[in-house]
């Protein structure tokens, strides 16, 4: 469209579009086959997941699981419901179902992720992260709140830890647990003009901890020859030191997210002046 | 009861991301961005999703409204140095 059209015009087509992709989704809506009704409270919940895992193990029992000719997957296995603080030497022993399967069975998924925000740091240093300006003179913060902030950096510290060491226990694990630490570092940056983190630190941090991943990875691949394979005994579910290699990874995940994300706060901040200006 | 506190989070939500677009000025775009980010993660709460919960709040309500927010008095900053 040309940049002469009347303004109405262009309102009128851009109307006109939405109200066509709202009547098309609405068609596609009510076109779409419909199952048998679900209770929407079963169906987010935990009880839902575990009758569907009760009906395929009586399935697979009975052997209709499976189209002839297939044997099934782990049928002399019993099914037992998993008892929290008593089942143990589970096949993964995350108390999160969404846990296992993004650490233990989609591993190498999460590895990608990793790879994508160190990535993505990496841009946005190197578009920022210039030669540091003169400083004028900004007016300081007050005591208040640079005392609070240190207080509060301590406790905010503290709980990005446990997010990320008890993420094999409750919901969370590595990604918010680095986000929490890096929002207590951004007030510490509130909290005091030219407060500068040690950046080899940071960096050395960062990179040691992506490479504990990789070591991790590349362990499972030598012991149980498999790459992010489970190679520690998975314990009883809900002890802290249980669910095999997951804890370790979300340790060494908060770790990298907590030091890459302080880096792009870091690079956001403060005031640089462009090289290539 | 969960259904009409959830039914008034969502209107919230769509209330603040309307005012979010339609805003004149940048920061309170900004702000009530950072408040669908909290309504947003409320909800996922309610849908049993709690670690998605989580991941939202801190990442969406906190990190990135701040980063937002600095990003934004970069750009100002900029901006008046051009016109002197």
């Amino acid at each position: 469209m040309r940049n002469d059209t009347p303004e109405l015009v262009k309102k009128i087509t851009a109307l006109f579009v939405v109200a066509i992709l709202l009547a098309g989704f609405f068609v596609a809506f009510k076109e779409m086959p419909k199952g048998p009704s679900v209770n929407v409270n079963q169906r987010v919940s935990r009880l839902y997941v575990l009758k569907n895992v009760q009906t395929a193990t009586k399935l697979m029992k009975s052997g209709n699981f499976f189209t002839k000719g297939m044997k099934p997957l782990r049928s002399d296995v019993p099914y037992t419901p998993i008892v929290f603080g008593k089942s143990s030497n589970l096949e993964d022993g995350a108390a999160n179902v969404v846990t296992s399967i993004v650490v233990d069975y989609r591993g190498f998924d999460t590895l990608g992720e990793v790879t994508v925000l160190f990535l993505a740091a990496t841009g946005v240093a190197m578009l920022l992260f210039g030669k540091e300006k003169k400083r004028k003179k900004k007016t300081e913060p007050s005591l208040i709140m640079y005392v609070g902030t240190r207080i509060a950096f301590a406790v905010i510290f503290l709980f990005g830890i446990y997010i990320f060491v008890h993420g094999h226990l409750t919901p969370g694990g590595g990604f918010p647990g680095g986000a929490v630490i890096a929002s207590g570092i951004l007030g510490l940056f509130l909290g005091k003009n030219g407060y500068e983190p040690n950046h080899l630190g940071l960096k050395v941090f960062e990179s040691l901890s992506g490479m504990a991943f990789v070591i991790i990875g590349l362990t499972g691949l030598f012991s149980v020859k498999s790459f992010l394979a489970n190679f520690l005994p998975t314990g009883t579910i809900g002890d802290l030191y249980s669910a095999g290699f997951i804890a370790l990874i979300y340790i060494a995940i908060g770790m990298k997210v907590g030091a890459e994300l302080s880096a792009v706060v870091n690079s956001m901040i403060v005031d640089t002046e462009e090289e290539w200006s | 009861m969960i259904i009409y506190v959830a039914t008034l989070v969502v209107i919230v939500v769509i209330a603040l991301a309307l005012i979010a677009v339609f805003s004149k000025k940048l920061l309170s775009s900004i702000i009530s961005m950072g408040f669908v980010s909290l309504g947003v993660s409320g909800l996922f709460f309610f849908l049993q999703a709690p670690d998605v919960a989580i991941t939202e709040a801190a990442i969406g309500a906190g990190l990135s409204t701040a980063i937002f927010v600095i990003a934004l008095k970069k750009v100002k900053k900029g901006e008046s140095a051009d016109e002197e």
